[in-house]
Order: C-alpha cells, then structure tokens, then sequence
C-alpha cells in the first residue's frame, strides 16, 4: 500500500516538474523532496539530490529553529529556490536573475498538485478529486 | 545661449553619470544574498560571511554546479 503511495507521489512529482520546466524556461534542475529523500529528480547527476539535500538542511539550520516557508540563495553561477509546502519541499536551480515571486508561486502550486495527487490518486492528470 | 566647450562638458558629465550607474546597477545584480522566508511571514537577509550564510552558499554553489 506504501509502495503505491510512493509510486503515485513520484508519478506526480514527476509531471508537476515536467509542467515547472515548460513554466520557467530559466530552470535549470529541480526535485521534490519528502522527509529528506529524493521523490523525484530532473537533474541527471547522481550527486545532485545529496547536494540538494545539503542545501535543505543548510537552510533549516540556518533559520534559527523557526519553521521556513520558502528561501532564496543568489550566487554568480545562477540561483537557488527552496519552496515548502504541503508536507513537500522543492528545490529548484535556476539561471540568474529570474523573477523570484513567479518562480516561487510556480513552485508552491507545482508542490500543492503533487500533494493532492498523493492524497488523491484520481487528481494525478489534474483532475479534481470530486470529478 | 550655451558656451561650445559647456556642452561638451555636459555632454561628458551626462555620459560618466550613465556609466556610474549602468556599473551601481550590475554591482546591485552581482551581489550574493541568501533570503529565508518564515512561517509567519517575516523574511530575514542572512548576513554573508556569517556561519549559517556561508553554509546555505556554499551548498547552494555546489548544488548549482551539478547543473
């Protein structure tokens, strides 16, 4: 039963960030993260989802023990988002200078319609669990 | 009427302001920051060169160096 929990989460992590990379053409590699482990990956390379996770913790250490809502990291080599929402957390790479708030609300209903489609496998192809 | 040599010299003075700020705009653009956003709404500039701030960075760069 677990393990198709699982299958459905990560189906709709999968689509949630196929639709995030059409949404931000700026996006360079995201992935969805549920009590630190890695659901699902756009990035190819084996040692981004433990850098990501690197960086989740960095920031929860970072924010003097309140809880954190979302958070933004610039460097030169481009941009860093964090999003949580709905039990999930998102952490995207993005090129420079892309619109933070946009980006953000992108990736807080990206996180929303995978936690529906977890808790509500019929809303898995956007479909709303009442139809 | 303006002496030749001032509008010159305002034309120079208006091109130097222009670049002043062109390089005030790219220094603003280049700059690193690391942003938490909390729960309860407030948001909070971690200082750079602090230990959380450095941390959060660093992961960050290696994170983005991954691609």
């Amino acid at each position: 039963m677990a393990d198709a929990a699982e299958t459905t989460l990560r189906r709709a992590a999968e689509r949630v960030l196929d639709n995030l990379a059409e949404l931000e053409p700026e996006l360079v590699s995201a992935g969805i993260f549920k009590d630190r482990r890695p659901v699902a990956v756009t990035s190819g390379s084996d040692g981004w989802p433990d850098a990501a996770i690197e960086v989740l913790e960095a920031v929860e250490a970072g924010s003097g023990g309140e809880a954190v809502d979302s958070a933004h990291i610039a460097a030169s080599g481009g941009e860093v988002f964090v999003v949580r929402d709905s039990g999930l957390e998102l952490v995207a790479v993005t090129g420079r200078f892309v619109l933070a708030s946009l980006t953000g609300y992108d990736m807080r209903m990206a996180l929303r319609d995978a936690a529906r489609a977890e808790s509500s496998p019929s809303a898995e192809n956007g479909e709303p669990a009442s139809a | 009427m303006l002496k030749p040599h001032r509008v010159v010299l305002d034309k120079v003075s208006s091109y130097t302001d222009e670049a002043a700020a062109f390089m005030r705009r790219r220094r603003h653009h280049r700059r690193e920051f690391v942003r938490i956003r909390f729960r309860t709404g407030a948001e909070a500039d971690l200082p750079l060169g602090g230990p959380e701030a450095d941390r959060i960075a660093d992961a960050a760069r290696r994170l983005i160096e991954f691609g």
